[in-house]
């Protein structure tokens, strides 16, 4: 992209702009970690200011409250168990489409299968909330962690199949004959060949779906009981109808968003070109 | 002669028909978890939206196309249908334009602007439950919004903003596109630094003006890809804003608040009526295929005309 280096009256408005936009953001989330250290009274009394004393008072009382240690690590068993899922299974889809389905000469195979999991980007998740409870209570599988796992591969397939696959067609055809010359099967093909240079496309589709399914609300709400909350089921627990503790609430904010917030922080590039490429997809 | 031919072809078929097993093995659990969670409770909404079905042990009764005829004379749907124009409104018309400013502010890359970037993105990292506490703070009557304005002198202004029936709606807004501008400005940072820098090179040889070289030049480059995020922008502000209602106001004070999506969740979840719930969930379906039909027609023009 080209730098302008010529003053111009829209460039500072625009200058002024970002500045005003990046303190918008900034104050309300710095005002969360600020009221996590500190009473009502302090919170109420000086929003904006440091904290007079770091007191850990309200992330105790987190735990007390919600079982924030539990609930974190209820986010975390299953997130891992959805990632790991949604690896292997779409791996092996997109190795399917990309890799076989040309083998068989028969591109609309390919092009239907991709079509097919393509779909799913025009059904918004909210939609289904509904018929995918009503299938949980049918099957018995309501407040079942598994079906929750499940919907969650299910309903981040279409990214990943799609992503995957279109990495794994730019891998050379070379390679994968000559490990067909040493006398590798299919599947050895795709774990020894395939796999490993796929790193790249695997790894932003983990970054992304563990950002994704960490921060699933109103599914882990509706899908599960209290034995299994997780931890952003928690957080709103945290509000009560009568007085707002914001202190409690500012804590339980805080602790959820730690893991995202590192993830974020050491894959900035891979998530923004991820969610780019992502949207493009569709 | 025939032998030899034979057996190749023979060897070609198996190796057909091996292919064709690795390919259904390959692609055969994806299919099956995505036709089992996405496409049959699609399928089956459709089913459920024809039943009068109160509450999920309660008797169904068949009653056709009648929850359907029932959106046509339901007060509230037109209120909630006010309310998303209101909220697709501010998302589309307001928040994208600003987002491809300051996104081309960006790739402007001075100096700090990785920094502002990830003060941009940080937003699009909460969950829907930690931001809308966030904002619960921000709303409150001794909140960092009233805060702010006392700072500033106005006093007057100052509301106790998720209760009153006049601010709720707007409130709930604010929280959602709080963050959504940031998020689409690094979006579109990323897919103007995709483009050839000579392009903008030659333009301001030719006393193109930074104005210029932003509308002009930039935003026709990456029409199809401004498309592509007013659709996904759509989608999420038609059936998302659910869960920031449900966390912030639960449509009111009265229905001030109310989303189509809130109330499909109110009708399936609160107001026990599960099967008109689903005809709400096809009128989102419906409406979020118009629009990214016509989104698509008013995005998709050539660079040249």
């Amino acid at each position: 992209m080209f730098v302008s280096r010529r003053f111009s009256v829209a460039k500072l408005v625009n200058y002024i702009a970002a500045m005003a936009y990046a303190a918008v953001v900034f104050i309300p989330i710095y005002y969360v970690v600020v009221s996590s250290f500190k009473g009502n009274v302090e919170i109420f009394a000086d929003p904006l200011g440091w904290p007079q004393t770091m007191s850990l008072g309200n992330y105790l009382r987190v735990q007390e409250r919600v079982n924030a240690i539990r609930a974190m690590g209820v986010s975390f068993g299953i997130t891992s168990a959805a990632l790991a899922l949604i690896v292997v299974v779409s791996a092996a889809a997109a190795y399917g489409i990309a890799r076989i389905a040309t083998r068989l000469r028969n591109t609309h195979l390919a092009l239907i299968t991709e079509a097919y999991f393509g779909l799913g980007f025009l059904i918004p998740a909210f939609a289904l909330l509904v018929p995918v409870f009503l299938l949980a209570a049918t099957t018995g599988m309501l407040y079942n962690p598994l079906y929750l796992i499940l919907y969650y591969v299910a309903s981040n397939l279409s990214l990943s199949v799609l992503m995957l696959a279109s990495h794994m067609r730019g891998i050379p055809r070379e390679l994968e004959e000559v490990a067909e010359i040493d006398g590798a099967n299919r599947f050895q093909i795709l774990r020894y060949v395939i796999l490993p240079l796929s790193r790249s496309g695997i790894m932003t589709v983990t970054v992304l779906n563990f950002i994704g399914i960490w921060n699933e609300y109103i599914f882990a709400l509706m899908l599960l009981d209290s034995q299994f909350r997780t931890i952003q089921v928690a957080i709103p627990l945290l509000k009560t109808i009568r007085k707002v503790d914001y202190g409690l609430i500012s804590a339980g904010v805080v602790v959820a968003l730690i893991p995202v917030y590192i993830v974020f922080i050491f894959f900035q590039e891979r998530v923004i070109q991820g969610m780019l490429s992502g949207s493009v997809k569709q | 002669m025939d032998g030899p031919k034979s057996s190749v072809a023979k060897g070609r078929r198996g190796r057909f028909t091996r292919d064709l097993i690795t390919f259904l093995v390959c692609v055969g659990p994806a299919v099956l978890i995505f036709s089992a969670l996405m496409l049959w409770p699609l399928i089956n909404m459709c089913r459920v939206s024809t039943f009068e079905w109160r509450r999920l042990t309660g008797p169904k009764t068949f009653v056709g196309l009648a929850n359907y005829g029932e959106l046509f004379t339901d007060p509230k749907i037109l209120v909630a249908l006010g309310n998303t124009a209101r909220h697709l409104f501010i998302m589309l018309v307001v928040v994208m334009p600003v987002g491809f400013m300051l996104g081309f502010f960006l790739s402007q890359r001075l100096r700090g602007h990785r920094l502002l970037r990830t003060i941009f993105f940080s937003p699009a990292m909460l969950s829907v439950p930690a931001l809308s506490m966030i904002f619960l703070g921000v709303y409150l009557p001794n909140g960092i919004l009233n805060h702010v304005l006392r700072i500033l002198g106005l006093e007057s202004w100052t509301r106790v903003w998720l209760a009153n029936s006049s601010t709720s709606l707007w409130a709930v807004i604010g929280a959602d596109a709080w963050g959504a501008v940031g998020f689409y400005a690094v979006l579109f940072f990323a897919a103007l630094s995709d483009l050839p820098r000579e392009l903008f090179e030659s333009a301001q040889l030719d006393g193109a003006s930074y104005w210029t070289m932003m509308w002009q030049i930039g935003f026709p480059l990456i029409l199809d890809f401004f498309g592509v995020a007013l659709t996904l922008n759509f989608i999420w502000t038609l059936t998302g804003s659910a869960q920031y209602v449900l966390l912030l106001t639960k449509g009111g004070p009265g229905t001030s608040s109310l989303t189509l999506s809130y109330y499909l969740y109110d009708r399936a979840f609160v107001t026990d009526r599960i099967g008109y719930s689903q005809a709400i969930g096809l009128l989102l379906l419906v409406m979020g295929m118009v629009g990214m039909v016509l989104i698509r027609r008013l995005t998709q023009r050539s660079y040249l005309a």
